[in-house]
């Protein structure tokens, strides 16, 4: 099997495919969860709907898609009403309300999926499969209805941009606009639902969380606008959907839905370590570089006051003698700075430990330092 | 029940004559009052202070007169009309700490969300949102800032957002919630000195205001409460030691000639 | 007086209501856990011992978990016969703690030894599909009539007959789907489905197999597991795929989708039993039917001309109403 019959393979591209368009709209949707803090609701909409898939086989008698994925946009909904009536009812915060409807729902779930095992009757045949989804086995007409779905979605959200931006940002100062905010985020809410209704088949109740979630929060670290945001997010959430298609297919017994999952928290990872400005790594380099350039400048200050007190501007001073003035070894400072240019090795008395002078542009950033930190005791 | 009412092309009118009047009005948060049969009266044109200990319900009073909190009883009339009627004619200007400011957006993109009122639905901001809102950036001195990311701003300098914001809605009635709370005194003198100029072109301007000490130089009206309306009218006659000391209880400590100075840890210093 | 007579004769009628039940409480409950092991107790049983399924037409094996009203019929029954080997993966622990009181037998695990089993490279246990193979089913029959014999010894002659009689059946069935696959031409004599619950049957009958998704419904099938079923369903040009009763037909639908892709037309053959029989009350749900009605799908889809039934089996198909095609 080469690469080329790999990459041309029909099964690929149609898995490929709808993971593209979930990354789409799980990026885009999931961008305004996260940044309405409300990630847990993506999670607690995503077990809601395994109720709503067992109900919907219930009432249509066989594995009718279209009954299934309505009865999971219904008890999604069911699940979001819940949430908000407990947060508005009762002195629960929202990460309580979403833990309760969460459990409660994926619980009524698991024991409807039990009661139809029970049932027997041929048709119930892996209801189960919902749970982490079944990539590999989507077909063309489930693209067109997936594809829909997001095109939908994707409308909504360009049509009233500017709505959803405020009342992302600022919810109060949007009502007093005259905005019907709380419309507004029920639209929101329920198009989160509705990416959930897309990557049922595709990763699970279970999974979807982490694709709501995962591409907005790695595209978060690398941009400062929000379109920026919601395009990467999308583009992030299409990539992690082909690789993890792509790296299924490598090997037999590969799960394709958890591999997208994979390799989306893949990218949140190297996004909080790398990204610049504000990943850890980046940040722990600039810590490093800053303590570097402090010593440095600490050693060149204390070599040009040695040498004033010498009053030999060309004074040798001893490498020992740096390290006790700084209480550390100095030997990879002074090869730093010498690498800058900025001292020089001295022949002299090389029997007794190296020494280092000054050269001008030493010197130079050594007077402003001192004359940085002004006048004091050395 | 009272006798300035009127009937204009929207219904009854009362009171078109105030900026601000206020009937009755109460609000209770799960049986505990936040605000107590509250009669208040401000005249247009006048920079109004609020001012009260913690928990008075000073920032509950403009979130109920802008409906962002449910009234319990009472009417709320601006120029003589319902707060929806003429919403287009007032401005809010939130505490700062009402938004995350890690929000990525610029400070540009924040003063326009102050135009989003008036463009209405599926209409982008345009060329012309883009000026005003410039324009309104280099009122609050921060013009050079439009591009920078707010999470990058001073305290001082999301606040001058938050007041361009409010300035771009070309309001004839501004509420700002503590503009001047923690803010640097460049900030502060900025702030007043542009509710001052919104004062002569004949706006009105009600600050819940932090600082006793600066009543009296900023402002010409003031509402002191304390769940209820202690006082209320022009500085000079209703700012008195007296009337603070009904609101504060004993934690006034008099300073002669400077108004009173809170010591239960309100106001600034 | 007349006080006392009816009082007597409520008493007496109670003392009957509760003599009755106890008298219909006679023949031993046997439980069992999957339909085919059922319907060997039952015909080996007959009239001797009330037999019920614990599992219904369509449920998986694999994965279905004992609910706290199957505990309690487990307890309440008089003996308890299961497959073994793994098949009923999730109630190994139930199983142990009832064995404690009362008789428990892993049938399969008797009656077939671990040296006869099939052991797939990708799992780390036995294939349990045991019944597939319906010589090798039929030393159950052995197996069920001791336990049988053992709970009720006034029936044991009665038993033991009737097991010889229907592993008799059994082994004419085996003979008979064995000539019928063989009538499949060479080429397309490979037995495509959603998973691996066929591989018994293949070696029994001389088919080749190919299970999507492997050995357990628990594990999902990926990309490489569909493109290599489409590349062998392309490279043998088979006529026909087969959906299972207890699986997804995804999986199934889209190999046909992409071999047809690529220009091979690949029909969609009839349902087959595997983890469970047909409906009760019909032929598919006993045994001797499920089997039948595998291999005349399977024939017929590939292309095959099934035999006529043998005389062993005439009665049951006249019971079942099943055409002999003889």
């Amino acid at each position: 099997m080469t690469a080329w019959d790999l990459l041309s393979d029909y099964t690929l591209h149609t898995v490929a495919m709808g993971a593209a368009i979930l990354g789409v709209i799980s990026g885009v949707l999931g961008s305004f969860a996260v940044l309405r803090q409300q990630s847990l609701m993506g999670d607690a909409l995503s077990h809601a709907a395994l109720p709503g898939v067992c109900l919907g086989f219930l009432v249509a008698g066989t594995r009718d898609l279209g009954w299934i994925l309505g009865g999971a946009l219904f008890t999604g909904g069911l699940a979001a009403l819940t949430v908000l009536a407990l947060t508005r009812l009762s002195r629960l915060k929202t990460d309580a309300a979403i833990g309760i409807a969460l459990s409660v729902f994926f619980a009524v779930g698991v024991v409807l999926l039990t009661v139809i095992q029970r049932m027997g009757g041929a048709s119930q045949a892996g209801l189960e499969t919902f749970l982490f989804g079944q990539a590999a086995a989507i077909l063309r007409s489930d693209l067109v209805l997936m594809g829909g779905v997001t095109g939908v979605a994707l409308t909504v959200v360009l049509a009233l941009w500017k709505e959803f931006k405020l009342v992302t940002f600022d919810p109060e100062f949007a009502r007093t606009l005259g905005l019907p905010v709380t419309l507004l985020e029920v639209a929101l809410t329920v198009m989160v639902a509705l990416a959930v209704v897309v990557g049922l088949q595709m990763v699970g109740v279970v999974l979807m969380a982490a694709m709501v979630i995962a591409p907005a929060a790695a595209a978060r670290q690398w941009v400062s606008r929000l379109e920026h945001m919601v395009v990467l997010a999308a583009l992030i959430g299409m990539a992690s959907g082909i690789v993890g298609a792509v790296i299924s297919a490598l090997g037999a017994g590969l799960a394709t839905g958890p591999l997208i999952v994979l390799a989306a928290s893949a990218a949140v990872l190297v996004s909080i370590l790398f990204a610049p400005g504000r990943g850890v790594v980046w940040e722990a380099a600039g810590r490093v570089r800053e303590r570097r350039r402090l010593r440095g400048r600490q050693v060149l200050a204390t070599m040009l006051s040695l040498a004033r007190e010498h009053g030999d501007p060309d004074y040798p001073a001893e490498q020992g003698m740096l390290d006790a003035y700084h209480r550390l070894g100095t030997h990879g400072v002074l090869e730093r700075l010498e690498a800058r240019g900025q001292v020089r090795r001295a022949r002299h008395m090389p029997g007794e430990g190296r020494h280092w002078v000054l050269t001008p542009e030493g010197r130079r950033e050594a007077e402003r330092t001192l004359a940085e930190i002004g006048p004091g005791g050395r | 029940m009272n006798e300035r009412t009127a009937t204009g092309p929207q219904g009854p009118v009362h009171e078109p004559g105030l900026a601000l009047h206020v009937e009755d009005l109460t609000v209770s948060y799960q049986g505990r009052p936040a605000l107590w049969d509250i009669d208040l009266d401000v005249p247009p044109g006048v920079m109004a202070a609020i001012v009260g200990p913690n928990g008075a319900g000073k920032s509950t009073l403009i979130k109920s007169v802008l409906e962002l909190v449910p009234r319990t009883a009472g009417h709320v009339y601006l120029f003589g009309q319902p707060y929806r009627t003429v919403r287009r004619r007032v401005a809010y200007v939130p505490q700062r700490s009402a938004v995350d400011w890690d929000f990525p957006t610029t400070a540009l993109d924040v003063v326009m969300m102050g135009r989003y009122g008036h463009l209405g639905w599926l209409r982008r901001p345009g060329a012309g949102e883009r000026r005003r809102a410039m324009a309104a950036l280099e009122e609050v001195g921060i013009a050079e800032l439009a591009g920078r990311q707010i999470s990058q701003l001073s305290g001082g300098q999301q606040q001058r957002v938050f007041v361009a914001r409010a300035l771009v809605q070309e309001a004839d009635l501004y509420f700002l919630d503590e503009p001047m709370a923690g803010v640097d005194a460049t900030t502060e003198r900025a702030i007043v000195r542009l509710l001052e100029d919104l004062r002569a072109r004949g706006k009105t301007l009600v600050v819940v205001h932090h600082d006793l000490q600066t009543v009296r130089r900023y402002f010409d009206w003031i509402v002191i409460l304390n769940v209820r309306v202690i006082a209320q009218g022009p500085v000079e006659r209703a700012y008195t030691p007296e009337n603070l000391r009904r609101a504060y209880g004993g934690q006034i400590s008099l300073i002669e000639g400077f108004g009173a100075r809170a010591t239960d840890g309100v106001s600034g210093e | 007086m007349a006080l006392i007579r009816l009082i007597g004769t409520l008493a007496a009628g109670a003392a009957l209501a509760f003599a009755l039940p106890a008298g219909a409480a006679e023949k031993p409950r046997v439980l069992a856990t999957v339909g085919m092991l059922a319907d060997v107790a039952a015909n080996v049983g007959g009239d001797c011992v009330a037999v019920t399924a614990m599992m219904g037409p369509g449920t998986d094996p694999h994965l279905y978990q004992a609910s706290a009203g199957d505990v309690r019929t487990l307890f309440a029954a008089d003996a308890i016969l299961y497959v073994g080997h793994n098949l009923e993966g999730q109630l190994g622990e139930v199983f142990a703690s009832v064995a404690e009181r009362k008789p428990t037998r892993a049938v399969a695990e008797a009656a077939i030894p671990t040296g006869e089993l099939i052991l797939p490279e990708s799992a780390d246990y036995a294939d349990p599909h045991v019944w597939m193979d319906a010589r090798l089913w039929a030393r159950t029959a052995e197996v069920v009539a001791g336990e049988l014999a053992a709970l009720v010894p006034g029936c044991a002659d009665a038993i033991r007959a009737r097991a010889d009689a229907y592993a008799a059946e059994l082994e004419a069935l085996d003979d008979w789907v064995r000539a019928s696959v063989a009538s499949i031409p060479d080429r397309q004599r490979v037995l495509v489905t959603a998973h691996d619950a066929f591989a018994y049957y293949g070696r029994a009958y001389g088919i080749e197999v190919a299970g999507i998704q492997g050995i357990s419904t628990e594990s999902e099938a990926g990309i490489a597991d569909i493109r290599a079923t489409v590349d062998l369903v392309v490279a043998r040009e088979v006529p026909a795929v087969f959906i299972e009763s207890t699986i997804s037909p995804r999986t199934v639908n889209a190999v046909i989708e992409a071999a047809n892709q690529r220009g091979h037309e690949v029909a969609l053959g009839p349902e087959l039993y595997s983890d469970a029989m047909g409906e009760a009350g019909t032929a598919a749900g006993t045994y001797i039917g499920m089997i039948h009605a595998n291999t005349m799908a399977i024939v017929s889809a590939l292309g095959g001309r099934p035999l006529p039934l043998p005389g062993e089996l005439v009665a049951w198909a006249e019971r079942w109403q099943v055409p002999t095609g003889g």
